[in-house]
């Protein structure tokens, strides 16, 4: 099979690529495995939070240059300043394209909550989530949190102790979904999808919205754990229009509805775009001929290889088994290029797990393009994205969206610029 | 202030809530003692939580150590019966390699059958269909009586009746001062760790049931006890691989004994001598690990590819004898010092020395001491009153639990026998799973909490399994802390730094063997906990 591009991995950073490359009339295949760790997502990509000196960021564009001092190899560094706005602009209007509605700006960081109230800042959050300009900076006086009986994910509490200590009122609301659910699954599973899913039946939604009307009683606005919302976002506004009131989500433990929406509707528009997307296959195999990707095989394909004159490699870290560790050695286990890393493996880990973990920033070795090093000599048609690469902390200087996104539009441009 | 005081008078104080403690405890409660228990941590942290949980059939020290053997084989029969729901009678396998001096085989099985072991040779392919997972290169194998035993199940049940007898058990209190009036101990003066109040206990007798610890209490009694601590190092694989616990037929050495517990199996030990001042910190070295895969993978060379979970390590109390003043010679055995009749000092006696497997025979000389000292003449019935949770058969504790979803029926039986009956209230909030590795409900999670001494998440760990399935609590800890700050009216600061310290506890278990799909999971519960949830060095203590 013949395409333009053969794209490895199909999370964030492979389906970034693959919708540039296929607006842009290229011919792309993506294989993925199926899990993307956009599933455990906050329902924010973060941009660039702090610099590895700890110093917050409030511009990410700003600190670039400081970034660039402090550690050369970031992937924003190989970027630039000039391309950087640029791609922090494309990434949030193809998001859009995509149907994923965010809020955030590249020159100015916002403030999300996380499952545990904490207050952090980011770069785009998902426009239905309770968000703040300016750390916690809300003009409700009134609120309700809802919260379903044995649904363990969220706890509404830390929420209410916050908004609370703000000086609102807060009412705490718990509704028993066995009572409302016209299609009970097993219910001793109260999980965010599940729940999602008793909302896609429109009598169960309608029963909700009902019971919960009665309840909000003078509320300027509902907050409900983001269990709403597995295949429409719109579901928020619409719960919005029947109470009139605002309803806003809150983060819950994972798994992340609103992640596995994003990762869904960014596979559909892949496809819309006639991109095709191998979904549950690996690759076992992939063939290099002098500087050159020329094949690469999988599980399902066999002994049919796939060809691209471009190939990308978006296979993730560990989680995701784009790297494997090794009891003293860390390897790619798709195409087996260099690794940047520490061969000690007394020096990956610092004893305190909230401490900066050196195995993290561990990755695939590239040029300054992105370009693939294998035995140290460049691959010239494989670009790799995401966090693949090496060179950086995506933890501690909260840029994992923002490098996942970032890089894979940069190998976009660069494969449409090279073939000019 | 005079009702405080007879509140605070006992018969008999025990320090320390491993299992010699507990088992001490209920013992003295059960002859009728008023007791109370100090323990400056949570129950079994000690040695008794950090052992292999072999239910020895005393064949290990058959050809060593005969005293041994018959003691073990002894406790094996009677923990069958009293500790039912704590023990998995798997039996076990003594086996020899290629590389093993086959001889040994039969010196072993008379040993074995001197010390009263049943010792079956088994055709090594006979043995192999019995046990896939053992080395299929085997040239001899040996059936004996083995089993595991979960140390902290045991301990909690002792704990839990003994409490139904009148015992008091005050955890996370530090013994800071034993109150002393000429020449006799007449009670302690502790610290709660939490609040950081201070309570005195009086009770004519003291008993220092404090494992490794113990020299040090004897030193702040004024006595003194010559310790060798001996650290020993055990590998928990992600999956019970083996039915049947194997052991090395030889001299016993290190990593030479694979035991099969709830969900995983374990390796161990190494045996290595520590400095005393060392015994608080006890990390797993690379070399040990290496020593521990390889005598793994010689037992079951699947374990080649088993996922490792964690690691641990616990120091086992040497005592050094009475009589050799070079403090070279080590007993091994049961040890009871009686420190009026040894150092003049009346009130105050130490049980130490032993195994896991002996705590109730320890346990039972400990409180004969104590009885004698008190002129109290009651006999000892702990060998044959079973604990709470061995007294129905499972198949009646199930039935009363039918309308559960089945697999949480038949994992809240396994790990509480009958007293899963409590924690059955059959609702939805009740039969929500709080952790899917082990099927952990709410309701268990729940009774543990409001019942079992719990305070905190790694307590809690150690009563119900909550994070010490494949996902390391990745999941099930922040459901856990949920219910425990609405039960114990935990302030959600308070929440963040449990939350903080049980990761870190479980990171320092994962962190020596963090590399293949246990860094995976590290590098996920980063991401869940430090990305997502925000967790971070503000949100500590």
């Amino acid at each position: 099979m013949i395409f333009d591009t053969v794209i490895i991995g199909g999370g964030s950073s492979g389906l970034t690529c693959g919708i540039r490359l296929q607006e842009a009339g290229k011919k792309c295949v993506i294989i993925s495995s199926g899990q993307s760790a956009l599933h455990f997502s906050s329902g924010s990509f973060d941009l660039l939070n702090a610099l590895p000196d700890g110093t917050k960021v409030t511009n990410p564009i700003d600190a670039l240059k400081e970034l660039k001092a402090q550690n050369p190899k970031h992937p924003y560094t190989k970027i630039g300043e000039e391309k950087f706005a640029h791609l922090a602009q494309e990434a949030q209007r193809l998001l859009a394209d995509a149907k994923i509605q965010t809020v955030g700006s590249y020159h100015a960081n916002h403030y999300r909550l996380t499952p545990f109230a904490i207050t952090k800042p980011t770069w785009l959050t998902m426009a239905d989530y309770v968000y703040a300009e300016q750390p916690d900076t809300f003009s409700w006086k009134n609120i309700s949190i809802i919260n379903f009986t044995a649904y363990l994910d969220f706890h509404p509490n830390f929420f209410a102790d916050k908004f609370r200590r703000m000086g609102m009122s807060v009412r705490e609301i718990e509704i028993d979904l066995a009572t409302i659910a016209n299609n009970k699954n097993n219910l001793s599973e109260m999980r965010s999808t599940n729940i999602a899913r008793l909302f896609d039946n429109g009598k169960t939604f309608a029963n909700f919205a009902n019971i919960l009307k009665s309840k909000i009683e003078k509320s300027d606005a509902v907050l409900l754990p983001a269990c709403l919302g597995l295949e429409h976002a719109d579901i928020v506004d619409t719960l919005s229009n029947i109470l009139g009131v605002t309803v806003k989500l809150l983060p819950t433990f994972p798994p992340s509805v609103s992640g596995i929406r994003s990762q869904y509707l960014l596979k559909q528009r892949f496809m819309e775009l006639g991109g095709t997307y191998m979904l549950g296959d690996t690759v076992n195999k992939v063939e290099f001929e002098g500087n050159q990707v020329t094949k690469i095989y999988t599980v399902n394909h066999n002994d049919i290889p796939l060809r691209g004159e471009q190939y990308v490699l978006c296979s993730g870290s560990f989680f995701s088994q784009g790297l494997v560790a090794l009891p003293n050695d860390i390897i790619d286990p798709i195409c087996g290029l260099d690794i940047d890393y520490i061969s000690d493996r007394k020096q990956w880990f610092a004893d305190d797990t909230f401490d900066k973990q050196n195995y993290e920033s561990f990755g695939i070795k590239t040029n300054e393009h992105f370009l693939a090093i294998k035995d140290q000599k460049t691959i010239d048609n494989l670009h790799v994205c995401g966090a693949s690469l090496g060179g950086f902390n995506a933890l501690k200087d909260g840029c994992g969206g923002g490098a996942s996104l970032l890089t894979a539009l940069y190998a976009a441009e660069e494969i449409l610029g090279n073939k000019k | 202030m005079k009702i405080e005081k007879l509140m605070n008078e006992y018969d008999v104080i025990i320090i320390g809530g491993g299992a010699t403690g507990a088992g001490t405890l209920r013992d003295c409660s059960l002859r009728g003692l008023k007791a109370a228990l100090i323990e400056r941590s949570d129950i079994a942290t000690g040695a008794t939580g950090r052992n292999h949980g072999l239910l020895h059939s005393g064949a290990r020290y058959a050809v060593t150590d005969q005293e041994s053997a018959q003691e073990c084989i002894s406790e094996n029969q009677i923990l069958r019966h009293i500790a039912r729901h704590c023990v998995d009678e798997t039996d076990g396998f003594f086996i020899s390699l290629p590389d093993d001096d086959l001889a040994f085989q039969n010196k072993f099985v008379a040993s074995c059958q001197m010390a009263g072991i049943r010792a079956d040779v088994l055709d090594p392919k006979e043995a192999l269909s019995l046990e896939p997972s053992m080395n299929p290169s085997a040239i001899g194998a040996v059936r004996v009586p083995d089993g595991s035993i979960d140390p902290f199940r045991l301990t909690a049940s002792n704990i839990q009746d003994a409490k139904a007898h009148g015992a008091t058990v005050l955890t996370y209190h530090l013994v800071t001062e034993l109150l002393h009036r000429q020449g006799t101990i007449t009670g302690v003066r502790a610290t709660d760790m939490r609040t950081g109040e201070q309570t005195e206990l009086h009770a004519p007798i003291v008993v220092n049931a404090c494992g490794i610890w113990g020299a040090h209490l004897a030193q702040m009694a004024g006595v003194k006890i010559s310790m060798f601590p001996a650290k020993g190092a055990l590998l928990i694989y992600g999956h019970r691989v083996n039915k049947i616990v194997l052991n090395r037929c030889r001299k016993p050495s290190d990593a030479d004994i694979l035991v099969p517990g709830d969900t995983i199996c374990l390796i161990g030990t190494t045996s290595t001598k520590v400095p005393y001042d060392e015994i608080d910190n006890m990390y797993v070295l690379p070399e040990e690990v290496e020593i521990l895969r390889k005598g793994a993978q010689e037992l079951s060379p699947i374990l080649e590819k088993t996922r490792i979970l964690r690691c641990y390590a616990g120091v086992r109390p040497l005592v050094a004898s009475d009589d050799d003043p070079s403090g070279r010679s080590v007993s091994r055995g049961i040890v009871l010092f009686d420190h009026e009749k040894r150092d003049g000092l009346k009130g105050f006696i130490t049980i130490t020395g032993g195994k896991l497997m002996t705590y109730r025979l320890m346990a039972e000389k400990a409180t004969d001491l104590v009885c004698e000292k008190l002129d109290v003449n009651k006999k000892c019935e702990t060998a044959h009153i079973k604990l709470p949770g061995s007294r129905e058969e499972k198949e009646t504790t199930l039935k009363k639990l039918y309308s559960m979803p089945i697999s949480i029926q038949e994992s809240m039986v396994y790990r509480h026998g009958d007293m899963a009956e409590k924690m059955s209230k059959n609702n939805t909030i009740n039969n929500s799973l709080v952790c899917e590795c082990e099927e952990v409900s709410y309701g268990e999670v729940s009774y543990a909490i409001d019942h079992m001494d719990v305070h905190n998440l790694i307590d809690l760990r150690r009563r119900t399994r909550v994070g010490m399935g494949t996902c390391q609590g990745e999941f099930c800890a922040c459901r856990a802390i949920g219910i425990l700050a609405k039960q114990k009216q935990i302030c959600p600061t308070r929440e963040k730094e449990e939350l903080i310290a049980f990761l870190n506890e479980r990171w320092k278990g994962v962190k020596p063997i963090a590399w293949g799909d246990s860094l995976r999971e590290s590098q996920y519960a980063s991401w869940v906990y430090e990305s997502v949830c925000g967790l971070g060095d503000e949100n500590k203590k």
